[in-house]
């Protein structure tokens, strides 16, 4: 079926944008035509006027829609299935040209050498200043500063053009005549070569694991590639090409002899151990920088110049190569583009931490599959799916073990036969453990089952605690006065910081999670139910009490309804909450749920189950949501009226 | 009108302002390192060694896991990972992350999954320990380390419970009875959980099973291709002071200071940990199928059955160390 889905990819976002788009344009229409209807004849703040208004949902939802097409490369993977692999082509040029252009300027402000010989003069200059005079005598601190200028002068010898030996400029001039070849190789263009059978056969772009195929398909792609391999040897020759003038073959050796005679001098004259430490570390860091400028990596700032040349040639050759290409580049592959790295070319940029739509509702499918044994669902439990429950289980956990100790006699003892005879006692310890057969029911199972069942659960119990106390402090001096330190205290704390506790009291088990979401739960509809109570006018009590009602009455018919308002959309936010709880009460000990899988998918980097796992918490969220706001509308229909 | 107009210089301003620190990134090398994890090249980083011999300023920054690390490394902001696990570092090379491994930062004893004391469950017959509850930081080297002991003890996987816990909640977890056993990586929370619990497997058995582990030091292709000396001089300043590590109390306070731990427990965590010497991680860990290669080989397979070994070796270059 996905095989299906990624053939007919162009067909399917042809129709899904093509949608959108009519979406987007004609939501937008009858908001227009809508307000020039009826707009004008409302008032400012007038609450009735955000009422409906479906079309301004469809124009954000399609907006939003068509912004991650575009960004996470949907769009240009659909119409243009071959550019990641001819973009993988031109980024292995890219990379095998990359040794050479690292030291021009080109992505940086200065040549690589400039920035050699401004960081190793300023070590220099640091270690003339800091050299320890207690630890050498006279004669070697002359002798130190006699070396620290001999490598110094290492660093103008090298800065020269006329000290460069004329082989170092020849190459350079060989190699830019090589690299105005690759460049002359793609002004001429793709050659009639057919890709490779082995090309042919890779899997498309996005179909497996290994995001872009990486061998050429395309006669573009063939050019690029070949021309890479030849870069590539250009650059490996490049990396060895040194820049070692011929006064270097007298100049080193005497440094060298003098380095090692100070070092010498160390081991055989008597000097305190924070002498010899200081001299050692001194000589070293003075042999480090020399042991850098020996080798030759600093060149002329002039002798680049053919290089230079013949990248700006390669800059303009590429362009014109990549043709047609380059507009899609731009346009379609917004981010950091595609980057080829030692073994394969991946996408990077929004492309890469934002999965295709399409690769969200595979995965989504994978995730969904109710057969674990054949890949389906996460670590072995389906996402939503049904399972035989014993009853047994539910009894075990109804009645404790404890209720078998306490009966009257013995656990049984294994007899002389060998064998094991139950006794009353022994049958109930079984029933307390679930460990009989009563039988089967269908359950719901699964990672989202479990979120949703302590989600529910916490809120549940939220609000039958939370309502309760929430009325009863607003209108009791009593438990406001006992109970307002208490929750006022504990609220404001992050749900998180009481995480590694509730680990200790309550273990790994599902008791603890609901706890954290419960308190999270049971602190909003306090507040919420505190204020609706409080918030009471007292005009409506006086009227009631002057008709005779009772206490309960009062509380029953004016105070409940007139909270109502503030307790349901207390249980909006606190559902929200607790969803964003979650993933953190997931976080203690993973064993199922959404959150679980979230925590896990983030140490592979695996983004298509990230984006997964936040799309299901958002649509639930909103459903629930959806849910409040039909209920506030259908119990209190007054609100926002009185 | 006018305010969109505002808004897109600003943008362009923002724009360029997070490209052009890319263009200065030379000056400081942004590299990572963990907390409660000894090394003794943290008395360069505390002397600022590094510093002084690189020339530029060297920018510490502790992450907690190595996939973060991963992920620092793509977005730019860090260079040099010190200390990455194998594990993230192999899981980043499946994914195509243009990060490469260039020296060994610390050869470890495998990380040790505690069994509770009292159960009576040992390497002998640690079959038993199907059907009881373990915790286990998953995706990580103490993860790695856990299938390893339990495909070498022939104990099925399937049949336990696992638990996804960070390796500080599940000491607690093993102390509180929750878990059974517990797989732990971390000086801090390895040695709570040895309070409470008995790795399943001593040090001489894992050496005679080969189940050890080491740490990386990875690096972008980006830095390493333009900063090859910078690079090859922090290699140079993490070998001197491997080589100059005795293990003296001076030495063990300034590194413990540094890692976030107590004397005695940095001093029991370096004690099991070897420093391999250029020399020999070009030897015996950087050569063709040497055991860079082929434990990386063994890690992908860990965790993705496509995985290709031979691939996964082209991202190792052992070349900066001499």
């Amino acid at each position: 079926m996905f095989e299906f889905i990624a053939d007919q990819r162009a067909a399917i976002a042809a129709v899904f944008i093509l949608t959108l788009l009519l979406a987007f344009g004609v939501s937008i229409y009858i908001g227009r035509k809508e307000y020039r209807k009826n707009g004008q004849d409302q008032v400012f703040g007038d609450p009735e006027r955000t009422k409906g208004g479906w079309y301004w949902s469809l124009c954000g939802v399609s907006a939003l829609l068509l912004i991650w097409f575009y960004f996470s490369w949907g769009v240009a993977r659909a119409y243009f299935p071959n550019a990641a692999n001819e973009l993988c082509q031109i980024a292995k040029l890219d990379e095998a040209l990359s040794p050479i252009r690292a030291v021009l300027p080109i992505g940086s402000r200065s040549y690589q050498s400039t920035q050699l010989v401004a960081r190793n003069g300023a070590q220099i200059e640091a270690l003339r200043d800091s050299m320890p005079k207690q630890a050498f005598s006279r004669d070697e601190q002359q002798v130190l500063e006699l070396v620290i200028d001999d490598v110094q002068s290492l660093l103008g010898l090298s800065s020269d053009p006329d000290q460069q030996s004329p082989e170092v400029a020849a190459q350079i001039e060989l190699l830019s005549q090589e690299l105005r070849a690759i460049a002359i190789a793609l002004d001429a263009g793709p050659s009639a070569v057919e890709p490779s059978a082995e090309a042919l056969a890779q899997p498309k772009w996005g179909a497996t694991y290994t995001e872009i195929p990486l061998l050429p398909v395309t006669a573009r792609g063939i050019l690029f590639d070949q021309l890479s391999q030849d870069a590539a040897l250009l650059s490996d020759r490049f990396v060895t090409l040194k820049n070692i003038p011929p006064a270097y073959a007298t100049r080193i050796p005497l440094i060298t002899q003098k380095i090692e005679a100070l070092s010498a001098a160390t081991k055989a004259q008597q000097f305190s151990d924070a002498d010899v430490e200081a001299r050692k570390d001194y000589i070293k860091s003075l042999d480090r920088i020399f042991n850098r400028l020996d080798d030759g990596s600093i060149f002329p700032a002039g002798s680049f110049a053919p290089l230079m040349k013949v990248f700006q040639e390669l800059a303009r050759a590429q362009a014109h190569a990549k043709g047609s290409l380059k507009v899609i580049d731009a346009l379609f592959v917004p981010g950091a583009g595609v980057v080829k790295s030692r073994t394969q070319c991946s996408e990077q940029g929004s492309g890469r931490w934002l999965p295709k739509p399409m690769d969200v509702v595979v995965t989504f499918a994978e995730l969904a599959d109710p057969d674990v044994e054949d890949g389906g669902g996460f670590k072995g439990t389906p996402l939503l799916w049904w399972k035989w429950l014993p009853i047994a289980d539910v009894v075990a956990f109804v009645i404790p073990d404890a209720l078998a100790d306490l009966w009257a006699g013995e656990y049984a003892r294994h007899g002389v036969d060998g064998k094991v005879q139950e006794n009353t006692k022994d049958r109930l310890l079984a029933l307390a453990q679930g460990d009989i057969d009563l039988g089967s029911v269908p359950a719901l199972d699964g990672h989202l089952w479990d979120s949703l069942f302590r989600v529910l659960v916490a809120m549940g119990l939220g609000i039958l605690c939370g309502v309760p106390v929430g009325i009863y402090m607003g209108v009791s001096q009593f438990i406001k006065g006992v109970l307002d330190p208490v929750v006022e205290l504990y609220r404001p704390v992050p749900p998180l910081a009481w995480a590694p506790l509730i680990l200790t009291i309550f273990g790994i088990q599902d008791d603890g999670k609901i706890f954290l979401l419960f308190m999270v739960a049971f602190a909003i509809m306090v507040i919420s139910a505190r204020t609706g109570a409080a918030g009471t006018q007292l005009s409506k009590i006086r009227a009631s009490h002057s008709l005779g009602a009772s206490n309960r009455q009062i509380l029953l018919y004016v105070i409940l309804p007139n909270a109502l308002p503030e307790i349901l959309t207390g249980v909006r936010i606190a559902i929200g909450v607790c969803w964003g709880t979650l993933v953190a009460a997931e976080m203690l000990a993973g064993t199922t749920g959404i959150g679980f899988i979230e925590n896990v998918a983030r140490t592979v980097s695996d983004y298509e189950l990230i984006w997964v796992t936040i799309l299901i918490m958002g649509i639930l969220g909103l459903a629930f949501d959806l849910i409040m706001r039909w209920v506030i509308q259908k119990t209190i229909p007054w609100r926002g009226k009185g | 009108m006018k305010k969109t107009k505002i808004t897109a210089a600003g943008l362009t301003f923002a724009a360029a302002l997070a490209g052009g620190s890319a263009v200065f990134a030379a000056d400081t090398v942004n590299a990572a390192f963990f907390l409660e994890w000894a090394t003794p090249n943290q008395i360069a980083k505390v002397d600022k060694a590094y510093d002084k011999a690189m020339g530029v300023d060297v920018n510490w920054v502790d992450f907690s896991t190595g996939v973060a690390m991963t992920e620092a490394m793509l977005s730019g902001d860090i260079d040099i990972s010190y200390s990455q696990g194998l594990a993230p570092f192999v899981t980043a090379i499946q994914q195509g992350a243009p990060i490469k491994m260039v020296g060994i930062a610390v050869v470890y004893e495998a990380n040790n999954c505690f069994v509770r004391n009292g159960l009576g469950i040992t390497s002998s017959n640690a079959t038993e320990l199907e059907g009881k509850t373990v915790a286990v930081p998953l995706n990580t080297m103490a993860d790695f380390a856990f299938k390893s002991y339990m495909n070498h003890l022939n104990v099925d996987m399937a049949k336990m419970t696992i638990v996804d816990q960070a390796p500080a909640d599940g000491a607690k977890s093993l102390a509180d009875g929750a878990v059974d056993m517990a797989c732990i990586f971390g000086g801090a929370s390895a040695k709570a959980a040895g309070e409470v619990g008995t790795p399943i497997m001593t040090k001489a058995e894992k050496v005679a099973a080969g189940i050890g582990s080491f740490d990386v030091i990875s690096v972008t292709e980006k830095f390493a291709t333009e900063n090859p000396d910078l690079l090859r001089t922090f290699m140079e300043v993490t070998e001197e002071s491997n080589r100059a590590w005795t293990g003296s109390d001076a030495q063990v306070t300034k590194v413990a200071a540094d890692a976030g731990m107590d004397f005695e427990t940095t001093k029991a965590q370096m004690a099991d940990f070897i420093f391999p010497t250029a020399a020999e991680q070009i030897a015996t860990f950087f050569n063709k199928n040497g055991i860079a290669a082929q434990a990386a080989a063994s890690l992908g397979l860990l965790y993705s059955n496509d995985s290709d070994g031979a691939m996964i070796a082209k991202t190792l270059d052992g070349s900066y160390l001499k």
